[in-house]
């Protein structure tokens, strides 16, 4: 090829500047500590780089709201544990108003401090989080759920639950509404609940319900049975309409078995006391506490005497063992929830890290392949600029 | 005798002229479009002596260039390809800088306003999360709008220069067409003999306009060059010049086409496929264009997505969700060479189906539309009437006729085009965002039954009936009645479908259970809209639903980055092409300075042996006279 004095500029100078740009290049990777800048340097890393990046701001995020929901379980734990207490007080208080031995007068002053508990439990379901959010409150968390009444209280909320997401794909309750922590609840023991006599014809004779259970739950078939003397030692079963199903004999302290039910009655009753076994409902515990209030305030002074009392207050107890029952299941389930909390943030945490792998080993800098190339190009450049100048020099002019 | 005065004369004319031939090659050693220039020497017509003929010296026969026309077209066809390339790089190295490695910070923005939903949803009562949200939703629609914009400032530079490159290739056609009329006078005066310097002159302008647009030449035989472009348009033939014009495009009139005084103002954007020029087209339709598109697919997917779900909730004050953002405008333009008064509407179907093409709409008579998909150019099948209660549907769009069309007459449909531009956030009063869930569900506490209900999901928030109360009553464990109408039989999944929400029972109700849907006013702990909207982030909403629009944003930056990176590599390419055409052209026709010196080292001595001759010639002569004079004196 004939070399003319234009060519070799021309080609001097396309190659001075594809060094210059590579060197421009590598110097600006190692200034930004990224193997790229623009995504054509990189189109399908810098892709997966935005996308990893949205996962980690996801997974970041999804850590806020665990913490979040972490803060208000606390609360509602705390609240939960409170709750228990003041139930086990209650039942303190019920236990020893049924001891035989208190006076009306103590009734009473029993039942004054069954009030200040009502109060208490009141106010824990009430409680408010640091946002000022009803905990008990359901979705509707900026009313007061409840407010107390004449038979109990009035829940104000609703039965939503609010859910955090702390996972792809995974949520958590951040709360519990007061309909399912406080209302309901069921009486008796949780299936069936036995009451002496009817609001009309009280029982006169001194028979008292004591433990009841289901002894064979296939037998039993949730339909509402009466036991009613015929004598002071005789019992017939009657079922919801009337009719005579079975009879039995008597005995103070024994057991009546009937349906897969289990029933202990003891003390005297008389011919026609009635013992009426139904399937559980739902109580509020609120209404279980006014129960007991009316019934202490009542004293031995109402119906059937310190029988109807001893009545009231075993029923009310059976109903806040429920209470309790419910309450510290709950608190287990909010146990749960924050041991997955804690799970999930031990999880996240090293998908965090994973992640943030993934994008230094797309977008992160090989220092020493980098320096290494830096220093290879600009040899490269450094002995182009040497050669031009050598072969700049030679021209046959100078020797004329 | 009087021989030698004659030849030695011819010689030192012959290499005085050679010499200066020598010394312009040296003068013009960088001058650009300069070819070495060469003397032809040949041999004086001989006379006759006797039986042997003499020669009576040397003649200069012509001075020619070094110059291929091969070499020089291979360079000009290069360098229209380069110059497409090079000015196409210009644009997507620009865009490339643009969308970056975050979209145009597009995909942080996004990152906030998702992550400030969940911040709603984790305190759903907290005005601070609601503002914190209003403000994210901000972000994204300023950096859209600034991305947007930016785009739409590189379309407004393509414009400029369309018409500084046709301004110019005019200049230089007008400038070839001179050359052309001198070199015909010039050659016809010297007898055919080339002027160079001339010719030289029109090569290198010929090379200049291949850089702004590709041409074809021919030469005719009085020496004069024709130059053509595109699919044959004259540029220039002979004397006579055919001007370029820019003219508006005939659906955006803020888009130059480029046409021709001699095509009828038909658009030749089409046939200047090469130089700057077609890179210019190239980069308004192939790069511009669809990043624009795609921008207003992820705005359009966003703006969709988010005003949906409002309207699935309640906001603070117990009322359904009002938009967050301004809902997408698909735009459809009639063509200015209507001559109907057709006029078409558009609005999104189906977020799912949308592409980011534009569609030309043409009218065939009859009733008949066709829709063409102007990326790919394929037909795609059209179903309704395109009445308001039966639109004309495909690619997730409805589109709505008034007027009378013409047989012919066509409409522009971009469906993302103007969406990325124009998406503003709405929603200004933090209270407004729907966090909670529209309806609540709830069991009545006197229910014996072991029965549960979720609180309930919105499945379609415009039906009219959603916020009625509704009571669903348990006939026995496996049917029910819903405000007391039919019966209805509990299907196993547990989920009842009504008035546009969904429930789920789960466990067995006991006959006269009962369960009731209502209105979720009241319930501003709820955060349920707040969490579907965050989980937005992840769900495919494009692509009939497979692709997220946080997927699109990296779609979108690895399409333009394969697009940049394609560009620069086949640029770098083309330069390589490039420089090995220009150095064969240098090759052939540049001045090596070495050689010249040789030249005139060779020139020098001819031209010293001829005046010797002279010498010797002179001395021959004298010779003769002295003994002349001797023998006579």
């Amino acid at each position: 090829m004939r070399i003319t004095d234009g060519l070799s500029q021309n080609q001097f100078l396309t190659s001075i500047q594809a060094l210059e740009s590579s060197l421009s290049q590598t110097q600006n990777e190692i200034s930004s500590n990224q193997s790229f800048s623009t995504p054509s340097q990189n189109p399908i890393g810098a892709g997966e780089v935005n996308d990893y990046n949205q996962a980690l701001a996801q997974s970041q995020q999804f850590d806020t709201n665990a913490n979040s929901a972490k803060t208000n379980l606390t609360t509602e734990d705390t609240a939960l544990t409170n709750l228990q207490s003041q139930l086990q007080s209650l039942r303190s208080l019920a236990l020893e108003a049924n001891s035989g031995t208190a006076s009306n007068a103590n009734l009473s002053s029993i039942a004054t401090q069954v009030t200040q508990i009502q109060n208490s439990l009141l106010s824990l379901a009430n409680t408010q989080n640091g946002n000022g959010e009803y905990i008990f409150g359901g979705y509707s968390t900026q009313t007061q759920p409840f407010t107390l009444n004449a038979t109990g209280a009035t829940y104000n909320g609703d039965q939503g639950q609010r859910q955090v997401q702390i996972a792809a794909g995974q949520t958590v309750a951040d709360g519990d509404n007061g309909e399912a922590v406080f209302n309901q609840i069921k009486t008796g023991n949780g299936t069936f609940t036995v009451t002496a006599g009817t609001a009309n014809t009280p029982n006169t004779g001194t028979g008292v319900v004591g433990a009841t259970t289901v002894s064979n739950p296939a037998a039993y078939d949730g339909q509402p049975f009466s036991i009613v003397f015929t004598s002071p030692t005789a019992y017939n079963i009657e079922n919801g309409a009337g009719t005579v199903q079975t009879s039995g004999t008597y005995t103070s302290g024994g057991t009546i078995a009937y349906d897969g039910t289990q029933v202990t009655l003891s003390g005297a009753p008389v011919t026609n006391d009635s013992f009426a076994v139904t399937p559980s409902t739902n109580q509020s515990l609120f209404t279980t506490v006014q129960n007991l209030v009316n019934a202490l305030q009542t004293g031995t002074s109402g119906a059937n005497g310190k029988t109807g009392l001893s009545n009231s207050i075993a029923t009310a107890i059976n109903n806040i063992d429920q209470a309790l029952a419910q309450a510290s299941n709950v608190q287990s389930s909010v146990g749960g929830r924050l041991n997955t909390i804690t799970t999930q943030l031990s999880a996240s945490s090293s998908q965090q890290t994973q992640l943030q792998s993934s994008i230094a080993s797309i977008q992160g800098l090989n220092y020493a392949a980098a320096i290494t190339t830096l220093d290879q190009q600009n040899t490269t450049l450094s002995a182009a600029l040497q050669a031009y100048t050598v072969t700049q020099g030679l021209s046959l002019f100078k020797y004329l | 005798m009087s021989d030698v005065f004659g030849i030695s004369v011819s010689a030192l004319q012959a290499f005085q002229q050679a010499i200066n031939v020598t010394s312009n090659n040296v003068a013009n050693a960088s001058t650009p479009g300069y070819d070495d220039e060469s003397i032809v020497l040949s041999e004086a017509l001989p006379q006759a002596d006797g039986l042997a003929t003499i020669g009576s010296g040397v003649a200069v026969s012509g001075i020619t260039r070094a110059f291929s026309q091969a070499a020089a077209n291979q360079l000009n066809t290069s360098q229209s390809t380069l110059g497409q390339l090079t000015s196409l790089q210009s644009y997507t190295t620009q865009i490339d800088n643009l969308i970056g490695t975050t979209g145009g910070g597009l995909s942080t923005a996004l990152t906030s306003y998702y992550s400030a939903w969940s911040n709603v949803a984790n305190d759903p009562t907290s005005t601070a999360s609601r503002q914190a949200l209003i403000s994210a939703a901000q972000g994204v629609a300023s950096s859209l709008q600034s991305t947007a914009s930016q785009l739409n400032g590189l379309n407004s530079d393509v414009n400029t220069r369309i018409t500084g490159d046709v301004t110019q290739i005019n200049s230089i056609a007008q400038s070839i067409s001179t050359l052309n009329n001198q070199i015909s006078v010039t050659q016809g005066e010297s007898g055919g003999q080339a002027p160079n310097a001339l010719l030289d002159q029109r090569d290198q302008l010929v090379s200049t306009l291949s850089g702004l647009v590709g041409v074809t030449t021919t030469s005719n035989s009085d020496g004069s060059l024709n130059v053509f472009v595109g699919n044959g348009q004259p540029l220039v033939v002979g004397g006579q010049v055919t001007q370029l014009t820019t003219v508006q495009d005939q659906y955006d009139a803020a888009q130059l086409d480029v046409s021709s005084t001699s095509a009828n103002g038909a658009v030749l954007n089409n046939e200047l496929t090469s130089g700057d020029l077609g890179g210019l087209f190239a980069a308004r339709t192939q790069a511009i264009n669809p990043a624009l598109n795609q921008l207003g697919q992820v705005a359009t997917a966003l703006s969709t997505q988010a005003n949906t779900q409002q309207s699935a909730g309640l906001d603070l004050t117990g009322a359904i969700g009002a938009p967050i953002f301004s809902s997408a405008t698909p735009t459809a333009t009639p063509s200015a060479k209507n001559t109907g008064t057709g006029s078409a509407t558009v609005a999104i179907s189906n977020v799912g189906a949308l592409t980011a093409d534009n569609y030309l709409l043409t009218y065939k008579g009859a009733g008949v539309y066709t829709l063409t998909d102007t990326t790919s150019g394929a037909n795609v099948a059209l179903t309704g009437a395109g009445t308001a209660l039966n639109p004309l549907t495909a690619a997730g769009l409805s589109i709505t006729l008034a007027g009378a069309p013409a047989t012919n007459d066509t409409f522009l449909i971009q469906p993302t085009a103007s969406t990325a531009s124009n998406l503003k956030v709405v929603l200004t009063n933090p209270s407004q965002v729907a966090a909670a869930g529209a309806i609540t569900a709830s069991a009545a506490t006197t229910n014996t039954g072991s029965a549960t209900i979720n609180t309930g999901t919105v499945t379609n928030p415009a039906n009219p009936a959603l916020l009625t109360p509704a009571s669903i009553l348990f006939t026995s464990p496996t049917t029910y009645t819903i405000n007391g109408g039919a019966a209805a039989t509990l299907p196993a999944s547990g989920k009842i479908d009504a008035n546009g929400w969904e429930v789920q029972i789960t466990g067995t109700p006991a006959t006269g259970d009962t369960f009731h849907v209502a209105s979720n006013t009241g319930g501003t702990g709820d955060n349920r809209n707040a969490l579907a909207s965050a989980a937005q982030q992840t769900l495919g909403v494009l692509n009939s639903g497979t692709t997220s629009a946080t997927g699109a944003v990296s779609a979108l930056i690895t399409g333009i980055g394969s697009q940049a990176s394609q560009v620069n590599t086949a640029q770098t390419a083309q330069t390589a092409v490039n420089t090995a055409a220009s150095n064969n052209v240098q090759s052939v026709s540049g001045v090596n300075l070495d050689q010249e010196a040789a030249n005139l080292l060779q020139w020098q001595q001819a031209y010293q042996a001829a005046a010797q001759a002279l010498t010797i010639g002179n001395s021959l002569f004298t010779t003769l006279i002295d003994s002349v004079n001797g023998t006579y004196s």
